[in-house]
């Protein structure tokens, strides 16, 4: 496979095929037995850009004239350019620039990146193959090198729509875990070049998928989230979370719904009220028995901690955090605590750190060093032989090698589980659970069977060996995932390789744990159940 | 000839530090960006485990410290090692450490010549018979500079070549400017290990040159000692037009983007420049945005 083969007018420039995959422990190590990734249906190859591995991922439409054809290529050229420029770019100008400048192409991120091992080392798949495609249309059409510089110096392409098709779906083939990026001696960032292909593609082209844009931020600014929650909703909800909690430990909480002036403004990842409503009840219940002054938020966006545009859109990004921050002002509380959430925590905390400036840069942090603090601060009565079953922690990306929170969670599972075991490797090395940057959610045509296949297959791998000496399902294990995300990623692959049944293996986050060790519960707080 | 040789050397210099210098400055001047950093962040107490200072609750009431040079020194001593290389690929970094090891010695090598030619200028001997200890050590170092850089550069040039041809995932990425670099710098090394073996066995030559250069008494060299010159001229020359800047963006790379986990405080300086980003016109034109005269500030406090 060359550079240039991206501009080929095939039907598709690699096959997948699953006998290439990485091997995985037992009991998957017969590849035959394992799920097909499924082939689109004929309408959906007629009518969408799929000509890369026969996989869709944004759901991008085929142009359906010339005409057509050619409007898209100058608007991508003209998205290449704004990307050149401090007026449009200047939140990741440097950085893009260091990248598409400085690589010395010596290849040695490839073998950190998951994606690119586990799909049994896809030449299409390298952190480095889309990378070196952009920088060579930089410099043929950013740049203008001449024909015959290009021609001497070996580095030519031809920019056509098949080409930016390919490498719009290829942005969406990496997790942005930025893996590579630390392996890089140079400090090259590939994950970040495929971070800025999705940006011009939303922020020019208007292309991005349904889940991220449409269904995700658009949404979320204008229902309240991403989920579809609705305030309303969230009040039902809230209602059924105060029930629950009384049935499952005989206490009537009062969950705080917009409580002016409170300490703390406790954003969760809106999925976890869907999804997980254990993990909300369990910070409320924890919330309640330390004291903590806390509240939730009911205002449009202020009770989903979810901000999507930190992976393809800059503009979303800034939208989406301002309207956090706006929430918190209204208020008047002293800062934003960010549940148990990868991506929110970086976006909220980090991100979007340069973005609010006066009275709009309310602190904000992170709810696992609360967590810790209040478990090590005996204000609870904990005995970790409730939590007596192996335990392993799954290492958010975003919260760990991309914010340095890498040691509370640990603390905490030290303290109350016994047979608390890492992967490995684990910490900032972690792999990512293959979900992220959004692919977790996106759950249209083959995508899912890739992501299960292809991008979650070093983590179950990773998973699978931490719990080889006790992979019988009659045992009952837990993944330890603090992150909205990773845990929905996690339930797919499970699903995917039905691991709940054929090894016992559940998965939930960090807070559940905490409550299932409280020693005057009367019943076990984690019931495993698989959902 | 002499006269020449002096010419393309001056400019060969202020070429490359003329160039380098819009490059960096270039680099130095892009505005402030987000946040990107990467864990570990060398300067952080946590460094043994790559935490942070997001750790602790209410981390912006508490002082942080921060460790300046261990970055610094970290990475300059990664230069003479190639560490990251090392662990990461022990195959590619057997012919790049002799390589990148030979660029550093040939430059040492020639900064010595010029520093021996200000020696000779303040009448010390600079010869292996010198009375004068500095005199000797000078030609002792510039000659162990010389040959072996010479040696290392040939040894390395050729095996990262021939790495870049075998290896399948290097071939695929490379370029023929990658292999005429290869090539020019295996040029650069062998003409100054020809000139040494067969005409100017205590690389005085280069000396006397230097010496003619900084007093405009410009002198003739041997064949080789020219060639050599020449091809070394020509080669920094050369040299803006690659990705050789890497050594100095390097580190440029870590401290502004990997490390740099600068909180922006109310009232700070960083919170200054971010302002004035947000005052930058924006020109995206996909339908939720349609940029074009708002600015960034008017853009995050709207909702399509």
């Amino acid at each position: 496979m060359k550079i240039e083969d991206i501009s080929k007018d095939t039907e598709r420039l690699v096959e997948l095929k699953k006998e290439d995959f990485m091997e995985l422990p037992f009991p998957y190590n017969d590849k035959g037995s394992e799920p097909d990734i499924k082939e689109l249906t004929d309408e959906q190859k007629r009518t969408l850009e799929a000509t890369l591995d026969g996989i869709c991922a944004i759901g991008m439409k085929k142009p359906e004239s010339k005409e057509e054809e050619k409007e898209l290529i100058k608007k991508f050229l003209s998205g290449l350019g704004k990307l050149l420029t401090p007026e449009n770019n200047w939140t990741f100008l440097m950085p893009l620039h260091h990248s598409l400048e400085y690589c010395v192409k010596c290849q040695i991120c490839n073998d950190y990146c998951p994606i690119y091992v586990a799909s049994g080392k896809n030449e299409i798949y390298r952190p480095t193959y889309r990378s070196e495609v952009l920088r060579r249309i930089v410099d043929k059409y950013i740049k203008k090198k001449g024909k015959l510089r290009l021609k001497i110096s070996g580095g030519d392409i031809e920019l056509n729509w098949p080409l930016i098709a390919r490498l719009g779906e290829l942005a969406y083939r990496c997790t942005l875990c930025r893996r590579c990026a630390m392996a890089c001696p140079l400090g090259v960032d590939n994950g970040l070049i495929a971070h800025e292909i999705r940006k011009l593609f939303s922020q020019e082209l208007g292309i991005a998928p349904k889940e991220l844009h449409e269904l995700g931020t658009v949404q979320q600014l204008r229902v309240g989230s991403s989920t579809g929650i609705t305030p309303k909703a969230l009040s039902n909800i809230i209602q059924f979370m105060e029930d629950d909690i009384e049935e499952k430990t005989g206490r009537r909480i009062k969950i705080p719904v917009d409580k002016e002036g409170a300490e703390i403004l406790l954003i969760h990842n809106a999925g976890e009220f869907l999804s997980w409503p254990e993990n909300t009840e369990a910070f409320a219940i924890l919330f309640d028995i330390a004291g903590i002054d806390w509240t939730l938020s009911s205002e449009l966006a202020g009770y989903d901690a979810v901000n999507y545009g930190v992976w393809y859109d800059d503009v979303q990004l800034a939208r989406v955090a301002t309207r956090h921050v706006e929430i918190a002002k209204k208020l008047k509380v002293k800062k934003i605590n960010v549940g148990e959430c990868g991506h929110a925590h970086k976006a909220m905390i980090v991100v979007a750190d340069r973005v609010l400036v006066g009275e709009m840069n309310i602190p904000r942090e992170s709810s696992i060093p609360l967590l810790r603090d209040l478990v090590f601060s005996g204000k609870l009565k904990l005995n970790p032989q409730r939590n007596n079953f192996p335990v392993t922690l799954h290492d958010p990306c975003n919260m760990v090698r991309l914010m340095g929170i890498v040691n509370p969670q640990r603390e905490i599972l030290r303290k109350i589980c016994p047979d608390f075991r890492e992967m490995e490797p684990h910490g900032v090395d972690n792999y990512c659970c293959g979900g992220g940057s959004g692919f977790a959610i996106m759950q249209s045509m083959n995508f899912p069977d890739w992501r299960s296949s292809v991008s979650g297959r070093m983590k179950l791998k990773q998973i699978l060996e931490v719990f080889k000496d006790v992979i019988s399902p009659d045992i009952k294990k837990y993944v330890c995932a603090p992150c909205s995300n990773c845990k929905g990623q996690i339930r797919d692959l499970f699903n995917h390789f039905k691991v709940n049944e054929r090894c016992g293996i559940f998965y939930g986050g960090l807070v559940e744990l905490i409550v299932n060790a409280l020693e005057d519960l009367k019943k076990p707080f984690i019931e495993w159940e698989w959902h | 000839m002499s006269i020449f040789l002096a010419i393309l050397t001056y400019f060969a210099y202020v070429f490359i530090v003329l160039m380098y210098g819009i490059k960096l400055a270039k680099y130095v001047r892009m505005p402030t960006h987000l946040r990107w950093e990467l864990y570990p962040v060398i300067h952080e107490e946590k460094l043994s485990y790559g935490g942070s200072y997001l750790e602790e609750r209410n981390w912006w009431e508490k002082a942080r410290k921060k460790r300046p040079f261990k970055g610094f020194f970290s990475l300059l001593k990664d230069y003479f090692t190639l560490s990251d290389y090392a662990r990461r690929n022990f195959l590619y970094w057997i012919g790049l450490y002799p390589w990148h090891i030979g660029f550093i010695l040939i430059i040492t090598f020639h900064i010595l010549c010029f520093f021996g030619a200000i020696l000779i200028k303040w009448g010390i001997d600079v010869s292996p018979q010198s009375t004068d200890a500095l005199g000797a050590f000078f030609y002792y170092l510039t000659l162990i500079a010389g040959v072996s850089s010479f040696v290392l550069g040939i040894l390395g040039g050729i095996i990262v070549m021939l790495n870049r041809i075998f290896s399948r995932s290097l071939r695929e990425f490379a370029t023929r400017v990658n292999y005429f670099t290869y090539f020019f710098t295996i040029v650069v090394f062998f003409t100054g290990f020809y000139s040494w073996f067969f005409e100017d066995p205590y690389l005085t030559e280069y000396r006397h040159f230097w010496v003619g250069l900084i007093s405009l008494d410009f002198r003739d060299v041997s064949l080789w000692t020219k060639i050599h010159i020449v091809v070394f001229d020509l080669f920094l020359i050369y040299l803006p037009f690659t990705r050789s800047l890497h050594y100095v963006t390097r580190f440029l790379a870590f401290f502004l983007i990997r490390w740099d986990d600068e909180p922006n405080l109310t009232g700070g300086k960083l919170e200054e420049k971010i302002r004035a980003q947000l005052e930058r016109d924006v020109s995206w034109s996909a339908p939720h945005i349609i940029g074009k005269g708002k600015k960034w500030r008017e853009l995050a406090g709207s909702n399509p």
